[in-house]
Parts: structure tokens; sequence; C-alpha cells
């Protein structure tokens, strides 16, 4: 009589194995038997059958104890246990990928056979992805290992009813197997087996009981949920480093002195970006495909504005820093040196501290007591600002000699010229000049046409100011189309409200002066159509001159908003200014170049970056420590993996969100617009907007892990999620809800 | 106590109820109930009392009536049902399950004829069909034997030696159905012979335990050994119970095994119930006469008294035994385990069985002496022995 | 052991990856949890029961007692009342497949719910007897194949919704464990009421509907979103109101994921159909009977 013990999981067809042999036998005129054990397991669960044939009639009504051969269905059963009675020179049949050598250790008193049947399963579509039905597959190699007729199992598997696939399963399983033919370890040196547990007997009376089951279902598992948090892409994108879903997450949470917090690890002008920014986060944040984008930059603000943050400093340091500069680069920088516990100065030529941020940007965008507030909060870190300073090449060596490093954030200071034939007079100003006259209150144009010249935010700001100032009519002058403007979306839109008038594809040829009798002089703009041509380095389609297509505008005024470029004079000639790139290399004095200055990138936001990036590396090369800047959220940390890729709407379960369309603020009324500086934008009231934020790729916490995992096995230990492997199947439930795919599915081998 | 003229049916609701009432003291009782006839009065006799911390629950089957009362068993209380035949074969799930739970509940059963044909008389194949479940069983001969062991029953089921569910048996019409005088106790009498009832098993709200899932083979087997075992200590706690009934209440509820003039007897007749009382005025008579006859009753059917019946067998070297049932293909099943009680001990004894009474046939003295007559008169035992076909009469009351 | 509800559903419990009766389970706990309460859970033949593990082990970390397969709503009633007798707290739950409920235990249901008996009834409904391994229940829906409809089920589901509310029950709604918000508003609901509360809980059940255990929470949404099954209460038997109102997922993905359907067998308009008037009818019970 020969007889087989089979290993497998609840729903593999462990039984049915047994039956398909016991068949196959049987047409084979034998006496068999087929039975499986049953008890409370269910899918998955360790399970086991067993099957037995012999020529004689068989009167053996009990479990198989000591098996001639061992079919062994799942890789992760394979352990020393299942050899429990085998006899020796018995063959052990693995389903697994790997060659019955790599076993030939461990079951080194036995024959060895193996198959990839769960690939083969797979491939001929047989169970599910998770639970493969490997049993038809093995039946296959059970003939091959036992030298039966595959045809006699053919002839098994039709008589119970299993056809096509299976049969192909068989077929390939038979030819695949890789057979190992002898036992290694000379008879008698086998392992004693150990007796069997002793029985208890408490009973129903004396107290059926309350204990936990002492199984371990985490063995059940072919898979394994794992955590894996990804790049949000709002965060990959943020020139400041803002971590915008932590603090986005936090403001869900209603936390808004927490969200302050998070941002002020990046930037100390939440309340300016919250106003100022491009947020070139909303044009890439991944709710754009269901519903429109998070209102980041309306949340940033309304963090800014309303939270309380301790900012320091950490500790105290010795060493003294210079800042030249104190525009939204210098004053970063100051911040975080400042909160590093450094002495930090800063030099400033004009006579208010701000740079940009309070000479370039009008009130109405950008009023004056927010920028004021932020300055302050940095001025109260102990950090010293000297306006009236202006730093030139003499005096910044006398600052090397002063100070233990020195940075250098004079921006963006040489506007752009296009000569019209009357630069110099009192007929074209530089926008950032307007903006500036504007801010100090000692311009007029009322009454005047203006022309703006440009298409980025000072052209806007000039327009707008000029606008409130009282001009009878402004238009706007770009020489490319509405998709490539610089400026700020939400911005032209409301200088067209506000009745701006925008010429596309218009450029400025020539100007002229027009006599007139009147006191104030009058010119004529010669422009030129234009159509946009092939894509340039920048991406945007190059304007082309339309021939023949001149025409002229009639106007008081020409500002020119064409953009500025850094003033190196400072430096000696020949340096190359470029951030993170110590200057003036004879001397020990580390002196970096930071923000526009460096990068040229001329917003706000990047010269926040610029600053963070440069603080954290003066500090680096102070300190020794090796401080580094991220794009991660550091909303989880303890997390399994951290992929570096940028979640993508892709990597979203965008089904699983409710449509919610944007919280926008409200705005000034446009006629009430039109003559006053007060703020346009009146800010969100509540932070509503945030729960919306989907937290791609980071945890968030939203739990819906836990409250859908089937075994209740997923906890929440402080900001992580504990997976109980113990007792975690692996049903993957987890890993198909995470609307943020953090959680996937992993393989476990045996 | 009064003695009062009632029926068989109203002694057994007037013990089940003032049973109930006992327990106000402590978790209170409840029951399922369902009507079938004969037992209707019983639960119509439990509806209409006042109980002060218990509620009868009318249910829409026997099924559920037994598992109306298995919850309230498990929750602590006391709990109790009646049926009879078909209702009981379609309580039978139930019934098992009250006996493997150990649960002391107390079932008034009436024994009525299985059908088809559709019949409602006299017949024990009802009760003899759930013989093989963790019950205890009594069967009654008189209305007062009803009351008394239904009120004993309950002590000697909720007894922490045994703790298992009780059957007390009487045969349809002849017994439910008659009114006779029987000594009616009052409340206060039960109050003190049944104490508050504390189950050990009983559920608690806030213990989490899990009564009835997968048991092993070693644990189901060790919990049927208990079974056993309290099966086994049930004769002694029986006469306990018994002792202090006849304490309380002045009264013997009787014993287990009920020998009648058997000391010297050559000839024994083996009977339940109703045809006990007729055969005992039948022995009566031929003692008279100068016959060596008498009679055991057995009113404890399981466990089976198999020591005690043979005791009470004496020397006798003939034994009828009556049964109003019929196991099909087997004989009667009083006189299965009374031959069985007997092998390997007694093998010069003669053990005749005699089908008497089944589906509501009556069981006259006159059928008692030609059982006897023929019991008399054999060589040897021989197939059981179908009354009431020879005559070509069938004869009902 | 102290029973909480807390940890209703004890790790170690054998019950099959994905399974939707365990996620109903841990939800069940919870809820009562948050709302102070505990259970003491009746269970009649099923996988529930088995769910408990081997003596003297249990997988429930609240008391629990195995009735027979039709008996759960009786022994409920008897645990119920000796309960109220002595004043005592916690809520009697009985927890119930569809074999139990739709078909062995509709009369004992009926009757207790005909009593008003002070009891909390949930039906798990998986759609198939899955603890004796795969047959089919009057609550199998049309074309499933199982092992007694091995060429698919021909008649439809029973609406066992509508046959509990006709008991005029005070409270009487369908759960899906893939609206866990809802899920644990109507427990609370349930909590806060005595008498009769029915409930009804779509169960996925990965073994029985050969589908990816994965997959278990997916396919109930898609049967809410669908109108496969609608998500409503009713109060009294009399007014109704719709809890999540379908946006118009077609149920063809229900039938795709699961490989209880045939491919192509499945008549999806005459389903689509059914799904319309399914909720246009519930609409207008919603409508003219609201609970405002």
């Amino acid at each position: 009589m020969i007889e087989i013990r089979i290993h497998g999981r609840g729903g593999q067809g462990g039984v049915t194995l047994a039956k398909l042999i016991a068949t196959s036998r049987f047409l084979d005129g034998l006496s068999v038997q087929a039975f499986g054990l049953y008890a409370a397991e269910r899918s998955g669960a360790p399970i086991q059958a067993f099957c037995r044939f012999s020529a004689e009639p068989i009167t053996n009504r009990n479990l198989i104890y000591e098996p001639d051969h061992v079919i062994v269905l799942d890789p992760t059963l394979i352990a020393p246990a299942l050899t429990s009675g085998l006899k020796p020179g018995g063959w052990i049949l693995l389903n697994t990928p790997q060659a019955p050598s790599d076993f030939a250790e461990e079951f080194a008193d036995y024959r060895i056979a193996t198959v990839d049947a769960t690939t083969i399963a797979r491939d001929n579509g047989l169970g599910t992805r998770s639970m493969p039905i490997v049993n038809t597959a093995l039946a296959g190699s059970v003939c091959r290992m036992l030298g039966f007729p595959l045809e006699e199992m053919h002839a098994a598997l039709d008589h119970l009813g299993f056809q096509g696939p299976n049969i192909s399963a068989a077929t390939r399983a038979h030819d695949e197997a890789l057979l190992l033919d002898a036992p290694r370890r000379p008879d008698g040196e086998r392992l004693a087996v150990p007796p069997p547990g002793e029985a208890r007997g408490p009973s129903i009376v004396k107290g059926a009981g309350a204990a936990m089951p002492a199984i371990k279902t985490g063995a059940w598992a072919t898979e394994q949920p794992r955590r894996r948090q990804m790049i949000p892409p709002c965060n990959h994108v943020c020139p400041a480093g803002n971590n915008v879903q932590g603090f986005l997450n936090a403001l869900a949470h209603d936390d808004v002195d927490k969200a302050l917090d998070i941002l002020l690890r990046s930037t100390p002008f939440p309340s300016v970006c919250g106003r100022a920014c491009p947020a070139p986060c909303m044009d890439v944040c991944n709710r754009v495909e269901l519903d429109g984008a998070v209102n980041v930059r309306q949340m940033e603000r309304f963090a800014g504005d309303r939270g309380h943050a301790d900012v320091g400093p950490d500790a105290r340091r010795s060493e003294r820093i210079a800042i030249v500069g104190s525009g939204p680069a210098g004053l970063t920088a100051a911040f975080h040196l400042a909160r590093f516990g450094y002495r930090v100065e800063v030099f400033e030529a004009a006579d208010e501290p701000g740079g940009l941020l309070t000479a370039g940007i009008p009130e109405f965008r950008l009023p004056e007591d927010v920028v004021a507030r932020e300055i302050r909060r940095i001025v109260d870190l102990g950090v010293g600002i000297e306006t009236n300073r202006r730093i030139d090449r003499p005096s910044l060596l006398y600052l090397t000699r002063r100070y233990d490093a020195v940075l250098v954030a004079t921006g963006l200071q040489k506007p752009r010229e296009l000569q019209l034939g009357l630069n110099g007079t009192q007929a074209v100003v530089q926008g950032i000049d307007f903006l500036d006259h504007v801010h100090r209150g000692d311009v007029r144009v009322d009454g005047e046409d203006v022309v703006v010249i440009g298409g980025g935010n000072t052209a806007m700001d000039a327009a707008r100011s000029a606008l409130r100032l009282g001009a009878a009519s402004v238009r706007v002058v770009y020489r490319r189309t509405r998709d490539e403007m610089p400026a700020i979306g939400e911005e032209v839109d409301e200088a067209l409200e506000e009745d701006i008038r925008i010429d596309y594809l218009t450029q400025p040829i020539v100007l002229h002066e027009v006599p007139t009798d009147g006191a104030r002089r009058l010119y004529r703009l010669t422009c030129r159509r234009m159509e946009p041509g092939e894509p340039d380095e920048s991406g945007r389609r190059a304007p082309l001159e339309v021939p023949g297509s001149d025409f002229d505008l009639a106007c008081h005024r020409i500002i020119l908003a064409l953009g500025q470029s850094p003033d190196v004079s400072v430096f000696p000639e020949g340096t190359e200014v470029r951030e993170g790139a110590q200057l003036l290399g004879l001397l020990e004095t580390p002196v970096f170049a930071v923000g526009d200055l460096a990068t040229s990138e001329g917003t706000v936001a990047g010269a926040i970056g610029s600053g963070r990036r440069s603080a954290v590396h003066i500090h680096n090369a102070l300190s020794g420590d090796s401080i580094e800047i991220t794009e991660h959220a550091d909303a989880l940390r303890d997390v399994d993996e951290w992929m570096d890729e940028v979640a993508g709407a892709g990597d979203m379960k965008l089904h699983l969100f409710e449509r919610q369309a944007a919280v926008e603020g409200g705005d000034l009324p446009v006629e009430v617009r039109r003559s006053t500086f007060d703020e346009v934008h009146m800010g969100l009231e509540d932070t509503t907007e945030a729960a919306r934020c989907m937290s791609c790729g980071v945890c968030n916490e939203c739990d819906v892990c836990c409250t859908y995992c089937p075994e209740g096995m997923l906890r929440r230990v402080r900001h992580g999620l504990e997976f109980d492997y113990t007792y975690c199947k692996g049903c993957g439930v987890c890993a198909t809800e995470c609307p943020r795919n953090v959680i996937r599915m992993s393989q476990l081998s045996s | 106590m009064t003695v009062q003229v009632v029926t068989g049916n109203q002694a057994a609701g007037h013990a089940l109820s003032l049973a109930a009432e006992a327990n106000r003291t402590a978790r209170g009782a409840a029951c399922g109930i369902y009507p079938i006839t004969p037992q209707t009065e019983i639960v119509e006799y439990v509806a209409k009392f006042p109980f002060s911390k218990g509620r009868v629950v009318p249910v829409e089957s026997e099924h559920s009536a037994m598992a109306v009362s298995i919850g309230a068993s498990l929750s602590g209380a006391r709990a109790f049902t009646a049926s009879s035949a078909n209702g009981l074969a379609y309580m039978a799930e139930n019934v098992m399950v009250a006996g493997f739970y150990r649960l002391p509940i107390v079932m008034v059963a009436v024994n009525r004829t299985l059908g088809p044909p559709w019949n409602i008389w006299a017949d024990q194949g009802d009760t003899l069909m759930l013989r093989d479940f963790p019950w205890l069983q009594f069967y009654c001969e008189t209305n007062q034997e009803v009351l008394d062991t239904t009120l004993l029953a309950f002590r000697l089921a909720e007894d922490a030696r045994i703790l298992l569910p009780a059957l007390t048996c009487m045969d349809a019409f002849i017994v439910s159905h008659t009114q006779t005088e029987t000594s009616m106790p009052e409340q206060d009498q039960v109050d003190r012979y049944l104490p508050d009832l504390r189950l050990p098993h009983r559920m608690h709200y806030d213990e989490a335990r899990t009564v009835g899932g997968l048991a092993w083979p070693h644990e189901g087997l060790s919990m049927r050994l208990e079974i056993d075992e309290a099966m086994k200590r049930t004769p002694a706690v029986y006469e306990a119970c018994r002792q202090a009934f006849i304490d309380i209440f002045g009264r013997d509820p009787g014993d287990t095994i009920q020998p009648y003039e058997t000391d010297d007897a050559e000839t024994v007749v083996v009977a339940t119930g109703t045809m006990a009382t007729t055969a005992r005025e039948v022995v009566r008579k031929r003692r008279e006469a100068g016959r060596k006859v008498g009679l055991v009753k057995l009113k404890l059917f399981r466990p089976f008294p198999e020591e005690r019946l043979r005791d009470a067998c004496g020397s006798a070297n003939r034994i009828a035994v009556l049964d109003r049932n019929y196991a099909a293909g087997a004989g009667g099943v009083f006189w299965q385990d009374t031959r069985a009680a007997f092998q390997g001990r007694r093998d010069d004894l003669l053990i005749q069985n005699y089908l008497a009474g089944l589906c509501g046939g009556d069981v006259t003295p006159a059928v008692i002496e030609t059982i006897l007559d023929d019991l008399e008169t054999r060589e040897a035992a021989g197939e059981p022995v179908w009354m009431g076909i020879e005559s070509g009469e069938e004869v009902t009351q | 052991m102290n029973a909480t509800a807390e940890c209703l559903l004890r790790p170690g419990n054998t019950n099959c990856g994905g399974c939707g009766m365990s996620t109903g389970l841990t939800m069940l706990g919870r809820a009562l949890a948050d709302a102070g309460d505990s259970c003491t859970l009746v269970i009649p033949a099923c996988c529930g029961i088995v769910t408990a593990g081997a003596y003297p082990t249990t997988s429930y970390g609240v008391p629990t007692i195995a009735s027979t397969f039709a008996s759960s709503p009786a022994v409920a009633s008897g645990v119920a009342t000796i309960r109220d007798l002595n004043d005592e707290p916690g809520q009697v739950v009985c927890w119930a497949g569809d074999g139990g409920t739709y078909d062995i235990g509709l009369a004992t249901l009926s009757a207790a719910a005909e009593r008003n008996e002070n009891i909390i009834y949930i039906c798990y409904d998986n759609e198939i007897y899955g603890n004796t391994g795969g047959q089919r229940s009057s609550a199998t829906p049309a074309g499933a194949k199982t092992s007694t409809t091995p060429s698919g089920k021909r008649e439809g589901k029973k609406d066992v919704m509508s046959i509990m509310a006709a008991h005029r029950i005070p409270y009487a709604a369908t759960l899906s464990v893939a609206h866990p918000g809802d899920f644990a508003r109507k427990i609370a609901a349930a909590l806060s009421m005595s008498g009769m509360r029915f409930l009804l809980m779509h169960s996925p059940c990965p073994t029985g509907w050969k589908s990816e255990p994965a997959d278990s929470i997916e396919l109930v949404r898609i049967a809410v979103k669908s109108g496969l099954f609608p998500v409503y209460e009713v109060f009294d038997g009399v007014s109704y109101r719709i809890n999540v109102e379908p946006d118009g997922t077609d149920p063809a993905a229900y039938y795709d994921r699961q490989r209880r359907f045939g491919a192509g067998e499945i008549d999806l308009d005459a389903t689509r159909r059914e799904c319309a008037e399914r909720m246009a009818r519930l609409r207008v019970l919603a409508e003219r009977f609201s609970t405002d």
C-alpha cells in the first residue's frame, strides 16, 4: 500500500488532488482512498489531505501518520515539519520555482521533486491571483514523480469533470517537473518524530474557555502589505520646498498652528506666498483630474494669517553671518540661520526691509502690514536689519573679515530695456521703478492713457496700479499669447475684469511724440502683429512678425515690464555667480550668492527655496552637520519604504474620492477695485478646502485601511500603522482600499 | 396545601408555574410555549399565571419554544416548557442542544402517538424517541405523581452534581385530561423546596466566553464522559431530593423503581405509567388467589436504573415487560433495556415483551391477565407479542 | 476574560482572507464600543460560529452562544428576556448568515419580529451557503453558479428587507461594509432603539464568489453604486430613507470580477433595468413616506 499526505491551504484544492491521484489509481484497478481532514479552517489556512492505494482491498480507516510520499501545494508551507512521519526515501513534491537541489540539505533523507505549479496555474487561468488552484498541475507532476503514465491522470481528470486548462496544466507540470531521485543521508540518521500532544480535558460546564485562539494566521499569508510612500507632486514642484501635503493635512484636521509650524520649517513667508505665489503646486495637483486643484495658495494664506507658532531659536551659536539684501531670499536665509542659533546681520540698501516684497508688489495684492508682520517674526528671532546700507565691492570685502560667512542676496535689480527711441525720457518708465513710486505715493497718472509692455506679474501689477491711480485707460501689450504669459492666471483674469485691455501677439517697435496743444505730452507707439512660430528653448512658441501689420497706439506713458537681471558688479570680474558656489575663493570666509541673484528664478517662492538651501548649506559647512532637505512629506515617518517617485494621478485611486468643487475665496467687487489699493482677495473663512487634498502617495492617517481590515489587525500606533504580521492573512483589502496607494502587497517567498 | 380536583395537565401547569415563580428571588424564569393536543392545557395554565419575575413567550413552533427556554436557561433563569408527539419530534434538535448544554430545563411531555396516521391518544413512542439525548426521563401514573415529579425534577436537574434537563411524562388523556383529586402545594412550600437557581456555567454579559463552538474529539469526549458521570450520580441525588420533598410536602413523590409484591415473586410484570396502575391491581388480585406474582414500576427511565431493576425482580424467573411503544424492527424500548440489564447475569431468566396499549389502545385488567397467563405457560421467550391484535377488536378509550 | 466589544473579533480567527463578515464584525465591535455598549452574540450554524474556533479558545471577545440553525432569534428572545427581567446592560445580537435568515430561520425570525423582541438581528448576506462549501440559498442572485446550481441559479434573490419591513418592526436597514460611516451610524441608531431591529449586511465572500480577496470591499461598493444592493432604512415598516444614492456605476463591473457568474451569461440589460426599477421603487417610497 502507498500512502500520500498532501499539505496545502484551504482553497488550493488539496483534497481534490488526493481524489485525482486516487481516481487515476482506481482506473488502474487498484483499491483506493482519498480524504481530507476537515475542521474550522477556511480559505488560506494550512490543511492536509490524504490518499492511499493498494492492490489489496484497503481496510484502514485511519488518518495517515507515516506517509510514503508528501506533496506540498504552497511554497510558504515548505518547512522541516512537513516530513513528520515520512518514510525515508519517500518523495517530497514541492510547488516552487526553485530546483530540487535547493532543498537537498534540508530534506536529506528524501527524494525531491519540484515544479512551479503556481505559474502554470496562473498561466492557465486556474483560481484567483492570490489563490491559484494548483492541484491539477501537481497531479501531472505526481505522475512524473511516481512513474505513472500521464494518460492515466488525464483519464482521472476527465472522470472528475476537469477539462481544458486543467488538462494543459497537468501536462505542462508533468513535463516541467524537476526530480532529484535519491536521498542523500544514509539510513538510520533520521530525526525522531515528536510524540503527539497530550489531550486536555476541560468541559462545557467548567467553563468553556475565554482565551484567544492559538492560531497564528499570519502563516497563511502568501503576500504581505507594506507601506511605500511617494512624493506628492505639490511638494515636488514647490520652489520654496514647502511640505504642501503636510500643512494641508494639518489644516484638514483643523490644526492651524501645526500647519503654520510645518510651513515655517521651509518658509518664513506663508502669508506672503499665500497671496503672491504663482502656485505651481496647483498646476500639478492630481485633483485636477477629478474636480479641480486644491486651492493651496489660499490655504497657505489661511495658515500664515491665522496660525501661531514658536520659532525658537533652538540653540545659540557664536558664529556671525552677514546677509546682503533683505528681499525674500536674504530674509529666508536669515530666518533659518537664526533658528539654527547663528547671529545674523542683514544689510539693506533701501530705507526699509523687504526688497521686492515691499517695493515691488502693490498693496492690493500684498498689503504692507502682512509683509511687516512676517519680517517682524524674523527680527524677533534676533536678526539685525541695517537699512540704508548699500554694499559695494570694498564693503563686501570688509564684511568677509568681520563675519564667519557672507550671503549676497541682492536679487534682480537691472531691468531689461527695450529701445523704442524715447527711452530715458519721462515717456518711458521701468515697471519696478513705477511700482516703487506707487508704493511711496509720489507718482501721478490720472487721466493718462497708459501702455504697459510685458506679460509678467510686474506688468499686471503696474497696469492695475496705474488704473487705481486714475489712468484714463490702461492697455497691456504682449508679444506672445495668453498661454505663454508668466503672470499668475488669476491676476490676468482680474486685470481683464478691471477693464484693462491686453493686446496679445503684439510687438512694440518705436515710440514717437505727437505734438499737442495740451499740457500733457502725447505719444504714438507703433506696434506690429505677431504670430506663434516654432517652440523656442523655453518650450514656448517663438513669436514671428506678421509683415505689413503695423499699427499705432496713442498714449501718454509707456511702462516697461520685461523682467530684470542680476547686478553682479559687487563681485570681482568673471565670478561665476550661482547658488551653492563659494565666491571670492581667496578668502577663508565663505561668501555665497543666494536667491534670484544666483538662480534668476524670479519668484518669491524660488527665492525662499534658495534662501533655505543656502542657510542649510552654510550651517552644514560651519557645524559639520549633514542636514538634508527632501521633498518627502514627513507626516508618517515609520514607513517601510520611501519611493523616490512622484505620485501621479495614475497612482491615485480617484474613484474612491467624492467629487467636491474647490472653495474659492471672495474678491472685492470690480467696481470697488478700480479705485482702491485695498486687497482684492479676501481669503477663506475656514479650512474646508484643505480636506480636498488627496494626500497623494502619502499616508494622511485616513485609517481606511484600519476600517476595512477584516482582521482588525491593523493598528494605529502614534504616527505609524502597525501591521500585525503574526495574524495578517495577506488578503490585500488594505492595499486595494488605500486611496493614495501607500499600501502595496509584496509577495512572500518560502 | 389543598386537595383539588384537577386534570393531569393542570397539575403539571401548577407545578411548572410555582417552580418558575419560586426563582423570582434569583434571575427569574422564562419559557417558550406552543400548543399541541393533548398538552395545550399546560401552556394555557402557565400563560395565565401572574409571574412576578418571569415571562412566557408564545412562539411559532416547538423548535423555538425550546430555543427560547435554552436562551433563558443559558442566562441563568429557570426555564421549562411542555410538548407532545409530533411537537417533540419537531423540537428534537433543540431538545438535544439543551442536554448537551447541560441546562436544567424541565419539560412536561404528554405521551401521544406519533403520526401519521393522525392519532391523539396515549403512546410513549414520542418521548422514547428522545431516549439517547442527555435528558432525565420520568414516567408518571397519576396526576399527583406528575405534579410531585415535576417539582422534584427542577431540584434534581438544577443540582450542581447533575445539571441535566428532565422530562416528566404522562399518558395522554388517561392522565392529562382526567380530573381527579390532587394535592396542590402552596407557593411558600415550593419556595422552600426549590432554592434559587445558580447555574454555574451561565452566560455573563461581561464575560467573553463562547458556548457551542467547535471542539476536537478529545474535548467532546470529555464532555460526553461528564454527562455519563452526572447520569450515574442521578439515583443518589434523586433520593436526596425525594427525602427533602417528603420533609416539606409530607408526601412521597415515589422511588425511581417501585416494586410491588416482588419479594417471593416467581413472575414479575415490568410496567410504566398508567399501565402500572392496572397491572398492580391485577397483581393484587392474583396474590389474593395465592399466585406468586409481582410488579415493578419503572418511574425513572433515563438514566436506566439497571441495578435497582435487577434487585427489584429478586428471584423471579419470568418477567413480562409491558411496552406502550414500538421501536420499529426492535420491539419495545423498555424490553430492550430490561433484557440488557440481565444479560450475562441471569441467563435462566425468561423475559417476554408485550406491546400493549399502542396507538392509544386501552390496557384493561383483562389485557394484563392475558399477558400473565401467557407468561406463566411459556416454555421460552419469543418474539414480542402484539396485544389487541388477535381479538380483532380495536378498543380505544 | 472580560468582554470588550472593542475587540469583538479577535486575531487568530480562521475566517478566509478578505472575508466581508470579518470586516462587518470588526465594524460592529467598533460601533458598539463607540457607544459604550456591548453585546452577547447568538449565532446559528454558519461561518460565523465556526469563526469562534476550537474549544476552549474563542475568537469572540464578547459572550457568544451557538444556536441551532433556525433558532437564533428564539434563543436570543430567551437571553434578552432574562437580561430585561434583571435590568442588565448590553445588546443581544443575532449574527446569522443568509441561509439562517432567508431560508431555514425565516419562520423563527418572522415570529421574533412579530413579537417585537428586544434584539438586534444582523444578517451577513454572502448570498451562499458558505459554511457547507457553496450551495445556493434564496439570497443567491440569479445567474450565480453554486454547487447546487451548477449551470447558474434561475431564480432571483428574495427581498428579505421587504418581508422584514412588512412586520412593522421599529427599524430595518441595509448595511454595506464599503460605507463604514453609514454602517456605524445605523448601528448607533439601532442601539438607541428597543424592540426588534433588523440589519441586512451585504457580505463579500471571496471563496464563494470566486473573487480576489483584495476586491471584497470594492465589489460591494459597486453593488451599492450600481443599485444592485440599495442602502436604505425603514422605520416602523412605514417610512423610508435612501442613504446612498447610486451614481450610475455599471453593474457589469460587479459581474465581471466574480467567477461565480459565467462570462457573458448574465443579461446585463435586464440587470440594469432591475437596478433602475429597484431604486425607482425605493425613491417613490422614500418620497411618499419620508422620515421627515
